[in-house]
């Protein structure tokens, strides 16, 4: 079989497997040893076991935990509902002031936190009910926060850059950088639309806000700014060059237990268990498709799939610009189904060399992925933070949740659009602060 | 929806599945403690590379060793949380018996698969101790000890996925962890 057909062939019943249920990783593994055993002879299985540790056997991996440690021990404690507080206290006298705050505690919590379930959670619980109690629409209340919380994987530090970064063997800080100005853009045309359909829908109210005294304004701002203080200082030392992301993750990581344990009294044994379980379940589910995507990968490799693959779309003489649309629908639609990390880790070695020959950028176009993916955390059927919505707020139908993030969704749109026309958007920073890529 | 969010079963099952669950939840701790312990290597190694001003020779490998093994180690505590993410669009959509059907066979596929990479693990590992294979860094470390967290993590996910075959087929587990009223 060619193997081209044989790719064909692959994706199908790769869609098959992870369809029926089975865990992500393993029907990785298990489509990868039905394609060795039956094109490559029983004896390519003995290599699996070798392969899977390789994959893990790479320092840059530890940044995954450690930053998944710093937004565990941040989501546990009430450091979302103080950011959000702080923010709505500082920014009362903006008009539609409170919609504003919520995007803007999403886009420092998912700074700070690196998940956008977890921003969602962290702002939601205490935004969607002051929201609607100040006469928000129901769709905005919810909207905005569904679509804030996908910050958490564009703006730095964000795991899914992290995961990139290591699939394609492309700089982390850089990629981090890179997510800075396009995750800014997003937070720009989300408070544009909630402001303008809080407008639209009459809500007059709710944009006048309340306000607040200046000492009210001051006195919440110990409680919110030491965390804000170790984000500025790991994104310092990592990019002052102290450190590697890993390593400096680390730092931040016990920063932030540290200070949850002693700022936000964090010392019930059984509270920070529930923190570490959360922290190991998500850094083993991260890295265990890790190593099974290393796996497919192999597979496909020495199937001689990814290099076909490569070559025919060099022999299709298509525009770049109608490549990379498909590979935004291609991109779109794996987002509806599979959650980002696995489609990074799938797509983007494949994608990768192919994105590069036809002359894009790899840090904008990890950018653009991002984007995709978050759109895929907004939509259904898998839409993990409608559900995250759903849970925080069950009086308001899943209906309702999806008809708000449906324009953020067109904002995302925009702003790939944008991304598109200006690149700049994406590489101005990195380039800025690092030099030119290589 | 099963991308990202798992639901957590934190109850014990009765009979053996219950005593697999608790060896489970020991790996579990096993896993989180490595990740502590390389929160606090990785600090160490700053300090002493940074402020002491000295090299360091074994703080690079060990944590990355580390953390090999509290993924592997941690894969079935993490089975036993439901935590592995999956696609449960056509579980959702089936009704309960080819729902229980599905379950079965996905999860003796997982059991297939993990089992190969068990036999082949072993082995690996065998190899390892058996020519007595060092690491090529200064530190030299003998591969065996690394290496045997690929067959103990695998044996002991093969063994949680037993127990959630055997609590499927015998009705104490929902397929899929789904809720029966969305029938």
């Amino acid at each position: 079989m060619d193997p081209l057909t044989l790719g064909a062939l692959l994706a199908v019943i790769t869609v098959l497997v992870l369809f029926s249920g089975v865990s992500v990783a393993v029907g990785l593994i298990i489509v990868s040893a039905g394609f060795l055993m039956v094109f490559d002879g029983l004896r390519s299985l003995q290599l699996l076991p070798e392969i899977l540790f390789g994959k893990l056997d790479n320092f840059a991996l530890l940044s995954i935990p450690m930053f998944i440690i710093m937004g565990a021990s941040i989501a546990s404690t009430r450091a979302g509902a103080d950011l959000y507080e702080a923010l709505d206290r500082w920014l009362t006298r903006v008009p539609g002031g409170l919609v504003i705050s919520n995007l803007g505690a999403c886009a420092l919590f998912a700074a700070m936190s690196g998940s956008s379930p977890a921003t969602c959670a962290a702002i939601g619980k205490m935004g969607i009910p002051e929201m609607r109690k100040r006469g928000y629409p129901d769709t905005v209340a919810t909207g905005s926060i569904a679509a804030g919380g996908t910050l958490g994987i564009l703006i730095p530090p964000s795991v899914t850059m992290i995961v990139y970064g290591i699939a394609t063997e492309t700089s982390i800080g850089r990629l981090f950088l890179a997510g800075v100005v396009p995750g800014l853009l997003l937070v720009t045309l989300f408070m544009a639309w909630s402001l303008y359909d809080t407008w639209r829908k009459g809500s007059a109210d709710a944009i006048a806000g309340r306000s607040y005294s200046w000492r009210e304004r001051f006195e919440i701002m110990p409680r919110v700014l030491p965390f804000l203080l170790i984000i500025m200082g790991v994104l310092y030392a990592m990019y002052g060059g102290l450190a590697t992301p890993s390593e400096t993750a680390a730092v931040g990581a016990l920063l932030c237990m540290v200070i949850a344990i002693i700022i936000y009294k964090l010392w019930s044994p059984k509270l920070l268990w529930n923190v570490l379980r959360d922290s190991t379940r998500e850094s083993v589910m991260i890295l265990f498709i890790i190593g099974a995507a290393g796996v497919f990968s192999y597979m496909l490799s020495s199937l001689f799939i990814t290099q076909s693959i490569a070559a025919w779309i060099g022999t299709l003489d298509v525009n770049p610009w109608v490549l990379m649309f498909f590979i935004n629908i291609f991109l779109l639609v794996a987002g509806f189904f599979l959650p980002p990390v696995a489609v990074i880790l799938m797509a983007a070695p494949i994608l990768l060399p192919i994105v590069i020959s036809a002359g894009f950028d790899p840090y904008w176009f990890a950018v653009i992925l991002t984007i995709n993916m978050e759109i895929g955390l907004i939509t259904p059927p898998v839409g993990l933070n409608l559900y995250v919505i759903n849970g925080i707020a069950p009086e308001i139908s899943l209906r309702t949740i999806l008809v708000g993030s449906m324009p953020f969704v067109g904002c995302m749109v925009v702003a790939i659009l944008l991304l598109c026309f200006f690149p700049g958007l994406a590489t101005w920073l990195p380039d800025l602060i690092m030099g030119q890529a290589v | 929806m099963a991308a990202g969010i798992p639901s957590t079963t934190s109850g014990i099952r009765p009979g053996w599945p219950g005593q697999v669950d608790r060896l489970s939840t020991l790996f579990g701790w096993i896993s989180a403690g490595m990740i502590v312990v390389s929160v606090l290597i990785t600090c160490q190694m700053i300090f002493v590379r940074a402020v002491l001003g000295q090299s360091t020779v074994w703080q690079t490998e060990l944590v990355t060793y580390l953390m090999v093994a509290a993924t592997l180690l941690g894969l079935p505590y993490v089975q036993k949380l439901r935590g592995h993410v999956n696609v449960d669009l056509i579980p959702l959509m089936l009704r309960r018996g080819p729902r229980k059907a599905l379950a079965i066979v996905t999860l003796s596929a997982s059991m297939l698969i993990i089992a190969v990479m068990l036999f082949y693990g072993f082995e690996f590992w065998h190899k390892a101790w058996a020519r007595n294979w060092k690491s090529e860094t200064i530190w030299a470390v003998r591969l065996w000890i690394p290496y045997a967290a690929v067959p103990a993590g695998l044996g002991m996910l093969l063994l949680q996925l037993a127990a959630d075959l055997w609590a499927t087929i015998n009705g104490t587990d929902k397929p899929f962890n789904i809720a029966e009223e969305k029938d």
